[in-house]
């Protein structure tokens, strides 16, 4: 029986190795790819909507809490005097 | 009324509990024949009190070589031996001493800590003389048998990165994920500089895949391959793991030119929630449809980062986290310790075991800077060289060694999260190698 030659052998593991690595990670660069695209198409972002209109809506309704406040002292202070 | 209930269940109980002494009595009966008994005792005079005292110590079992001490393993008798003079005197005190060395790096350097101080101190405690602590009934045995024989802890580590790793970066740039594979190459080329070294072919897959720099990967193939080697193939790959930083510049720079080094690449473009949540799905399908060899390594990752990515069972998340993979650190490290006994490290194999590892990584470092020198001469979008070098997993080390040196070229030029995609995909691509080694040998 020949002697086998195991470097011969490593050196097949690593073109399979190497290969399906490759292959493995290929195809999933091109799934990726594909899935970024059709997220894009069909459920596109709508996040800067919400952003700026919060600290608007809140300064003014601080405000009309401050009139109520100063409404009700003076209304108040009216009934006492 | 609940009184009565009260009454009736205690004496359920009570009854239940006296059949189970009687029962237990009559094994105890049965058994008495085959366990040894009590010896009996014989008056002793102090100085033979003194005699028995001094055969027991530690002191005693280190100066005399020839008291017929066995070697534990967690496998049980089957696989204990005799030990050696060798082994039971000077190796001890030469492990000890390298448990030392390992203390150092670890707090001083600050090599890798969180493993390293559990890994040498299990290796304090495997090379205790008498005390057997490797040994199926000792600690450390326990704690083998537990979860590393049977590959448990690698795969809750496993699951604990995946919660942690964020594949944003990935995914803005997939294109980078080929580097991840590029420096799998060091696992390959190593294992064919192993043969070349004489290693059995089948030992030497086990003691290449330290070129995945990956410690959990590691830790499941040698368990696999070679059981014998786990300790040192262990400790290789987390000390090579801790030295990336000093590795890895110099291979960078020698690679690459000045101005390679100095690109800059744009930014990464916002990634949707969706596709976060659906990547480790991908990744698992598709290592289901090539390699289920690889779906105990990726299923567990797989589950982590979806876990972290579905943002509704944070909790589970956090767990995974944190103190899940505190806990399963600690045994992990315990039990490869338990390999650091002289009897199993201090093997003329161990020294190839750490040149080969450096090879490994090397070799990974180099073909992924190559492999992105490559590539940036194809794309359209410029790719620094550098972050080849994260494709070697060690994450996120890796990643910070390119971002650092990128940053000393031209200041200013931040690669981290650019270098953070390979740095991903590298972790990927040695589970995907770890699946192809295991697949040959099956």
């Amino acid at each position: 029986m020949a002697e086998v030659n195991y470097v011969m052998e490593a050196l097949k593991f690593m073109v399979l190795g190497m290969g399906v690595v490759f292959l493995f990670l290929f195809i999933l660069v091109i799934v990726v790819e594909l899935q970024a695209k059709l997220i894009a198409k069909y459920f596109p972002e709508n996040t800067p909507i919400k952003t700026p209109a919060t600290p608007a809506v809140d300064t003014e309704d601080e405000s009309r809490r401050v009139a109520a406040i100063i409404a009700a002292v003076t209304e108040f202070r009216k009934n006492k005097s | 009324m609940r009184l009565k209930q009260l009454l009736i269940s205690l004496l359920f109980i009570l009854v239940s509990l006296t059949t189970m002494i009687q029962a237990d009595e009559e094994h105890k009966g049965a058994n008495e024949a085959q366990t040894t008994a009590h010896k009996e005792y014989h008056p002793k005079s102090l100085s033979e009190l003194g005699v028995s005292f001094l055969e027991t110590t530690g002191i005693k079992a280190i100066v005399d070589t020839n008291d017929g001490e066995m070697s534990s393993d967690p496998a049980g008798e089957s696989k204990e031996h005799k030990l050696g003079a060798f082994e039971s005197s000077f190796g001890r005190i030469i492990m000890i001493l390298i448990v030392f060395l390992l203390f150092y790096l670890a707090i001083a350097k600050g090599f890798e800590p969180l493993l390293l101080i559990p890994i040498a101190f299990g290796g304090l405690l495997a090379n205790i003389p008498l005390a057997h602590m490797a040994g199926p009934e000792g600690m450390l045995g326990v704690i083998y048998n537990m979860g590393i024989a049977n590959e448990f802890f690698p795969l809750l580590i496993f699951m604990g990165v995946g919660a942690m790793t964020d594949f944003a970066p990935l995914l803005a740039n997939p294109k980078t994920a080929l580097l991840g594979g590029a420096a799998q190459f060091g696992i390959f080329g190593s294992l064919v500089g192993a043969v070349v070294l004489g290693f059995d072919i089948q030992d030497a897959s086990a003691i290449s895949i330290i070129g995945g720099a990956d410690g959990p990967t590691s830790i499941f193939i040698a368990n696999r391959l070679a059981p014998d080697m786990l300790g040192a193939i262990a400790v290789a790959a987390y000390s090579y793991m801790a030295l990336v930083p000093v590795i890895q510049p110099p291979i960078m720079r020698a690679l690459t030119t000045k101005e390679e080094r100095q690109i800059k690449m744009g930014v990464q473009r916002r990634v949707h929630r969706l596709e976060k949540l659906l990547f480790p799905i991908v990744v698992l399908m598709l290592s289901i449809m090539i390699l289920p060899e690889s779906t105990p390594l990726i299923g567990a990752f797989a589950f982590g980062n979806f876990a972290k990515e579905s943002g509704v069972v944070d909790r589970l998340s956090d767990t995974m986290q944190n103190s899940l993979i505190n806990t399963v650190t600690i045994f992990l490290g315990l039990g490869v310790g338990s390999k650091l006994a002289a009897d199993k490290f201090l093997v003329l194999e161990s020294l190839g075991i750490m040149i080969i590892g450096l090879l490994a990584f090397s070799a990974g470092t180099a073909m992924g800077v190559l492999m992105a020198k490559l590539m940036n001469k194809f794309s359209k979008e410029p790719i620094n060289p550098l972050i080849g070098a994260a494709g070697v997993s060690a994450v996120p080390m890796s990643a910070r060694v390119v971002s650092k040196v990128g940053a000393e070229e031209k200041p200013g030029n931040v690669l981290l999260m650019h270098a953070m995609g390979p740095n991903v995909a590298g972790v990927i691509g040695s589970a995907v190698a770890a699946g192809v080694l295991l697949s040959i040998f099956k």
